[in-house]
């Protein structure tokens, strides 16, 4: 019982001690914000205003500085993103054409043939006449032959 | 303690009483008219200086503050007029608090002081404080327990500081506190838990 009790005793004693230093640490607050006289002095202190509209100019000044950095911030805003799509397109752009002139290179006329099976084409290549080495070689020999029976 | 003046009270700090002439002020600057900008400065300004030493001993300081909420104001006038806020002196009130805040948070950033900077005559004074339990009258320890409580705050937060001092010094509820620094009821609580520990913590080593 008596063990009990020691510790609610002790509690209210540090409760009552909490209080004084709660108590205390208020006065201690309004003791370093009591500081009448410094304020006065510096309400009145001269050209307090002048001093003022000095800053304020100042600072208009600095506001309008930085107004025309975020109006050119601006504008580089909205034109980087339209010059990278821009560049985007070009880029496409340019890889398709070069895929398409790629596969052309690499056709020949007998798989041109195949894929597009029209009569037009047909007419188009039988109408071509290739001239072969061997077809060069006979006639130089046979201009050749010509002129020896000649 | 030998402090007799009572914490002023929230309404009067708040401005709640109307001054229609204020915002008739207000919208004549923001028409271009400086001069009624002057007037304004003139009524408000002691007030601003007052919150100002609150927070700061130094009249340069205050003058600061003085200077850098109406800089502010100036600028937000347009702000005030259309947010058609009642009163001019609440709304320069919170501006010089949030001035005060933002030197208490520049300031912290410099080398601080401690408890074991508190010299043997006021730590005496805190315990003669103690043992009679009841702050002292005369006007030494007045300024003892000045200089003392600036280095015995100097060890709160910035925060923690503004809070106390709103708390304590100017009578503001918490609600008004939250108001005026933007910050939720709840985190002003806390702050203002926090710091009285904090503070008692270091009182207690007197006792």
């Amino acid at each position: 019982m008596a063990e009990s009790v020691k510790p609610m005793v002790s509690n209210k004693r540090d409760h009552g001690s909490e209080k004084i230093l709660d108590g205390l640490g208020s006065a201690i607050v309004r003791a370093s914000a009591t500081n009448e006289d410094a304020a006065d002095a510096a309400a009145t202190s001269p050209f307090l205003y002048t001093r003022l509209r000095s800053r304020i100019e100042s600072e208009r000044k600095r506001r309008e500085e930085g107004e025309g950095w975020l109006a050119m911030l601006g504008v580089i805003w909205r034109t980087v993103p339209a010059m990278a799509l821009v560049a985007v397109f070009a880029m496409v752009l340019f890889l398709s054409t070069s895929s398409n002139s790629l596969g052309s290179g690499n056709a020949n006329y007998d798989v041109l043939l195949g894929e597009r099976d029209s009569a037009e084409e047909q007419v188009v290549f039988a109408d071509k006449q290739f001239t072969s080495s061997d077809e060069v070689l006979d006639t130089i020999l046979n201009e050749d032959e010509q002129g020896a029976s000649k | 303690m030998a402090d007799n003046s009572e914490p002023a009270q929230a309404d009067e700090i708040l401005g709640s009483i109307e001054d229609p002439a204020d915002v008739e002020l207000v919208a004549r600057v923001v028409a271009g008219d400086e001069s009624a900008f002057e007037e304004l400065f003139n009524r408000h300004r002691r007030r601003v200086a007052l919150i100002g030493g609150r927070f700061f001993r130094q009249r340069e300081q205050i003058e600061e503050v003085i200077q850098e909420s109406f800089s502010k104001a100036y600028f937000a006038l347009a702000e005030f007029s259309n947010r058609q806020e009642s009163s001019f002196a609440a709304w320069i009130a919170r501006i010089a608090f949030n001035v005060c805040y933002d030197e208490l948070r520049r300031l912290k950033r410099r080398p601080e002081s401690t408890f074991s900077d508190l010299s043997e005559e006021e730590a005496s004074w805190i315990r003669e404080t103690l043992s009679s339990e009841g702050p002292g009258k005369n006007i030494e320890s007045v300024a003892i327990s000045r200089d003392m409580a600036d280095k015995l705050l100097a060890r709160l937060s910035p925060e923690d500081q503004l809070v106390l001092v709103m708390l304590d010094a100017e009578g503001l509820s918490v609600s008004d506190i939250a108001n005026s620094m933007g910050w939720s009821a709840s985190k002003v609580k806390v702050r203002a838990h926090r710091a009285r520990a904090k503070l008692r913590r270091g009182l207690a080593r007197f006792l």
